[in-house]
């Protein structure tokens, strides 16, 4: 009975609604902007935090971390050329060559490298090229000389960093040691071929490229493995192919990347977290003028809502009144506010760069290039929880209103 | 003044519920703040600490550009007397010697390659926290000759434990080859995975001998006892060791920012998000005291215009409006500071923990359990911007006054 | 309840409704007392009043502040429900009904001109005339043609979309009318609709009245305590300490 009541009022209601928000309209406008700033900061500050994360965890991605790894099940604890691997069986192989996946493998071991100056540690890289270029930015990145050409290759591709610490060059030599898998000493020395840059100076010391045959050579281990990285299309979605890799491969250690790197899968949880809070304190601070606004336009028009009580309108009409009122003032104040959020989105496209904190930002592990990433998800909910939560606080006041008693409410004044 | 703040203060609760609301507001986001920032201090400085106090310590004298691209050539000569004099000479400060060195670290399985410092056991025990962290053996001693302790992870590497034997291969200051057999006499553990994977400590005189360094080493670590003493410190360092003791170039004198810049800008990157955060809660806090005076002022329009016609000069009633804000304000003060300090002051004795922070603080040697700090500064900062961000927006309400005119202010309704 | 709930059910059909209006009485009160509480003192508004008015009637109440006539009205149009006593509007029962089932009744049985903010300032002349028809559900060509035609019989030609600020008291007490007559109600309510008003725009009015009550047989009840509004009544009914002391008829 309500609904057919009532659903022919809808066009009066909504004409009393926006009429009445244009009423008193600095008020309006004060809590517009309010809305819009409240909003454009929710919006603004998740994406840039969504991009610093997604920066985070791609770069790692990058550097060898991948969307999925698979070793000998002792290696993770213990990365020693003993814990070493046989090559992935056929029907491994045949499943990760199909389209979306790309994949390669690696001997992986810490070794010491020595120019006639200087010794430091390194983490040992044999791979193979043309299957590393595809996963890794390092094989890329490289400001002169060349990458290896093949697996078989003789050389040794290192940073930039290393160089200078090592007091080498490109075109020297340097010795490469590391242990075979009975403790003997394994060394052989290798021509520099190729230098690479990082955009974190930490990287450019940590890893020396050889080929995986060579390496393989080197430490007499066959055709045996360490490592074995694929990467699919998109960092979230990686249990499936996660999931298909543990039941072909039995008894191997196969891992996700955000099990790789606790850190980063932690930090994945922690922004969704973040996000909601952040929305709901946003959110919190403005309902307080929210329900002020409400409340006042509510109370400096108790007569006319005595009166348009008096002729008969039902009091669930005055309540859908009051709260279409609200959702005008929230859908409106959230327009601006998202157009605000394309201006600054927009022109920030390619990112800020923040070369003067770049150490602070390696420290938690992103470049110093900030990008914003609107996540439809986080658009959906801030827009979406600003309007549920900003209808909820329009209830009571809503409420009292249509609760007036129409003799008193016409007597005020 | 008097008559002024009774009728300023009567005022505010003619709208009881509207002040409560702009009130609520302001109580809101202090009590935010104060925890928040009380927080944040907290954290800072016990990253700062731990981060340094670990391994890095306040101030280090070295060779120039040692610091950049460290080598084991680029060395002090009588490092200890330098370290001696500096104790002698610096009030308010530890100093202890270290020489660095990197070596092929071998047990009887498994060779890695690490990064293998000389200390003066008993002053390195006072200038950093490491020593402490010994979780199996003990730390090394004065009189050690050939002990070693070693991180945690190494020793599950190499699988070795207190009492066994591990093999130092590497290359001394003249280009020599330097090796040495010591004993595992400790297993520390640290919560850095680095340092836990890549530190040995030995004896300084020991690792002098065995790396050919004669009397030389690489640096002299200083820990302050007051943090803000470090600048005076640093220039008290700076004089005596460039005016004297027998060294023909200038040294280094670093302190924790050049040693360790990530640590400060992470720190600054932190605070412009958290303080574009501030702002935010601010200025809505802001637009909700304008709304809420604008629509005083408005509402008064009638009274404001007979008073005016009486004589009184709009200035007066402005300052009114504006002792109405600070009254409004003031209360917000101090509800939210006495709120938020209550809330904060149980979490300093209880800490706090989200899921994730356990994951993330390790990356930045921060415990899993977070405890704020509450101080004068940490407690006034928030609530003193929301004070005056108030007074600033009630200053459009307050000076509208000025733009009535009395006959016409008297018709409106 | 029952009785409600009946009562109810027959608000839902329009058709219903105006079945119940052809009967003999516009209002039929029976025993109304109402008392108010304030502070200490009781003050008794309504003391056993029974009332009857036929359809067509065109009353005055009169009497004293406080003397009742205001709560009377009130009980009439379903502003206020009465302590005790049974209040009927063209034969149905409305002093038991819940806020929804009154607020419906009121629209379709009730057209009310207050003394002053009769208007809501929203809206303009013709949207306040359209109100009550379009929360009815009246189709919009219906409304438009009705409201023209009301504005210009109670002389406001021209005036259609002005905002209430932007007419005289007069002429908004005509938009008032209009709107209160314009779905043909049972009963139109007044309470000192000229109160604000100078003498010409009263006479204007309470001559529109007498005019709307000929030609259109709407029952009118006005409570006046001005004895030039009282002069066109046909049955003047004065209150007294919450009793009807005179019922004459002219």
């Amino acid at each position: 009975m309500n609904v057919a009541a009532t659903s022919h009022t809808w066009g009066i209601v909504w004409r009393l609604a926006w009429r009445n928000l244009w009423r008193n309209y600095r008020r309006t406008l004060i809590m517009l902007s309010a809305i819009a700033i409240g909003s454009w900061a929710m919006i603004v500050m998740i994406s840039f935090m969504r991009g610093m994360v997604d920066d985070m965890i791609n770069n790692s991605v990058q550097h060898f971390l991948g969307h999925v790894q698979i070793h000998n099940p002792h290696y993770r604890d213990d990365p020693s050329i003993v814990n070493r691997m046989p090559p992935l069986p056929d029907q491994a192989r045949q499943f990760l060559d199909q389209p979306p996946w790309r994949w390669s493998q690696r001997i992986r071991v810490p070794a010491v490298i020595s120019s006639e100056r200087e010794s430091l540690g390194v983490e040992l890289m044999g791979i193979v090229p043309e299957g590393e270029m595809t996963l890794s930015s390092l094989p890329k990145q490289i400001s002169s000389g060349h990458f290896l050409n093949s697996a078989d290759s003789d050389g040794i591709v290192i940073g930039a960093r290393l160089a200078r610490r090592l007091q080498t060059e490109l075109g020297k030599r340097v010795v490469i040691m590391s242990q075979d898998p009975d403790n003997n000493i394994a060394d052989r020395g290798f021509p520099i071929v190729g230098i690479y840059t990082a955009s974190m100076e930490s990287l450019e010391e940590r890893y020396a490229f050889i080929g995986l045959h060579t390496a393989q050579r080197l430490l007499n281990v066959g055709n045996s493995l360490s490592e074995v990285e694929i990467q699919g299309p998109d960092f979230r979605h990686v249990d499936n192919l996660y999931e298909t890799l543990q039941q072909l491969l039995p008894g191997r250690d196969v891992a996700p990347w955000y099990r790789l790197d606790t850190y980063l899968g932690t930090m994945l949880g922690v922004m969704d977290g973040f996000v909601l809070v952040w929305i709901v304190v946003i959110f919190l601070a403005l309902s307080f003028g929210l329900v002020n606004t409400l409340v006042m336009a509510v109370y400096e028009r108790v007569r006319e809502i005595g009166l348009i009580m008096a002729l008969g309108m039902r009091p669930a009409a005055i309540m859908q009144q009051i709260l279409l009122e609200t959702l005008l003032l929230l859908l409106l104040g959230l327009l601006l506010g998202n157009l605000l959020v394309l201006l600054t989105v927009i022109p920030l496209h390619d990112g800020i760069e923040l070369t003067s904190v770049a150490e602070g930002m390696e420290m938690f592990g992103a470049t110093p290039r900030l990008y914003p990433v609107l996540y439809a998800k986080d658009w959906c909910l801030a827009n979406g929880l600003v309007i549920v939560l900003g209808l909820l606080a329009g209830l009571l006041p809503a409420y009292r209103a249509s609760r007036y008693d129409p003799v008193r409410a016409l007597s005020k004044h | 003044m008097g008559l002024e703040l009774t009728l300023a203060w009567r005022n505010l609760w003619r709208h009881a519920r509207r002040t409560w609301l702009t009130v609520g507001a302001m109580v809101f986001s202090n009590i935010l703040l104060v925890f928040l920032i009380s927080f944040q201090f907290g954290t800072y400085q016990l990253m700062i600490d731990n981060t340094l106090s670990l391994f890095t310590g306040h101030i280090q004298i070295q060779k120039p550009g040692y610091h950049q691209e460290p080598r084991l050539r680029d060395t002090l000569n009588d490092i200890q007397p330098l370290a001696q004099s500096m104790r002698a000479q610096v009030q308010g400060a530890e100093f202890s010697a270290r020489a660095m060195g990197f070596a092929l670290a071998s047990s009887e399985t498994r060779s890695y390659g690490v990064q293998v410092v000389g200390v003066q056991p008993e002053s390195e025990a006072i200038v950093s926290s490491l020593p402490g962290l010994v979780t199996r053996g003990r730390y090394l001693q004065d009189d050690d000759t050939q002990a070693v302790v070693i991180g945690e992870t190494l020793a599950r590497n190499l699988k070795i434990q207190p009492g066994d034997e591990l093999t130092l291969l590497g290359s001394g200051w003249d280009g020599s080859f330097a090796a040495d057999i010591l004993t595992v006499v400790g297993i520390f553990s640290v919560g850095v995975a680095d340092l836990e994977r890549l530190m040995i400590q030995m004896p300084l005189p020991r690792f002098q001998e065995t790396f050919s360094l004669g009397n030389r080493g690489h640096s002299v670590v200083a820990k302050v006892n007051n943090f803000e003493a470090i600048p005076a410190t640093v220039n008290r360092i700076q004089n005596l060791t460039a005016s004297g003791l027998d060294h023909n170039k200038p040294l280094a004198v670093l302190d924790w920012n050049q040693l360790q810049p990530g640590l400060k800008q992470a720190i600054q990157t932190d605070m412009a998000s958290s303080w574009f955060m501030y702002g935010i809660l601010v200025i809505l806090v802001a637009f909700s005291v304008m709304n809420t005076q604008l629509m005083s002022v408005l509402e008064r329009t009638r009274e404001f215009g007979i008073v005016l016609s009486l004589g009184l000069r709009a200035g007066r009633l402005s300052k009114l409006v504006m002792l109405e804000t600070a009254l409004m304000a003031g209360l917000g003060m101090v509800i939210g500071i006495a709120l938020g300090v209550a809330l904060t002051a149980v979490l300093t004795h209880t800490g706090f923990t989200y899921p994730g922070l356990e994951e993330m603080s390790q990356k930045f040697n921060l415990p899993g359990r977070m405890y704020p700090q509450l101080s004068p500064l940490s407690i006034i900062l928030g609530p003193a911007i929301i004070f005056l961000g108030s007074l600033l927006a009630a200053l459009y309400p307050a000076l509208r006054v000025h733009w009535l005119k009395p006959v016409e202010a008297m018709g409106a309704v | 309840m029952a009785e409600n709930k009946r009562v109810d059910n027959k608000l839902i059909d329009d058709n219903v409704v105006k079945t119940n209006v052809s009967e003999n009485s516009a209002v039929d009160c029976k025993n109304l007392c109402k008392v108010f509480v304030q502070g200490d003192a009781r003050i008794t508004a309504l003391d056993h009043v029974s009332l009857t008015i036929p359809k067509g009637d065109f009353v005055c109440l009169s009497g004293p502040s406080g003397s009742g006539k205001t709560t009377l009205l009130n009980a009439i149009g379903g502003l206020d429900t009465p302590d005790s006593g049974e209040v009927r509007i063209a034969g149905q029962r409305i002093d038991q009904l819940g806020k929804a089932a009154m607020a419906d009744m009121r629209l379709h049985n009730i057209g009310f001109v207050f003394q002053a903010y009769n208007l809501i300032p929203v809206l303009s002349a013709r949207e306040n005339v359209e109100f009550v028809m379009q929360v009815q559900g009246v189709s919009m060509a219906e409304r438009r043609q009705k409201t023209q035609d009301i504005l210009s019989e109670v002389g406001l030609d021209g005036m259609e979309d002005r905002r209430p600020h932007q007419l005289s008291g007069g002429q908004q007490q005509r938009v008032a009318v209009a709107r209160a007559i314009v779905s043909r109600p049972a009963l139109v309510l007044a309470d000192e609709p000229t109160a604000n008003l100078d003498s010409v725009s009263m006479e204007h009015l309470m001559d529109l009245f007498v005019e709307l009550n000929q030609n259109h047989r709407i029952t009118f009840v006005i409570a006046t305590h001005d004895q030039r509004v009282m002069a066109y009544a046909r049955r003047q009914i004065h209150m007294q300490d919450g009793k009807i002391v005179s019922d004459e008829r002219r």
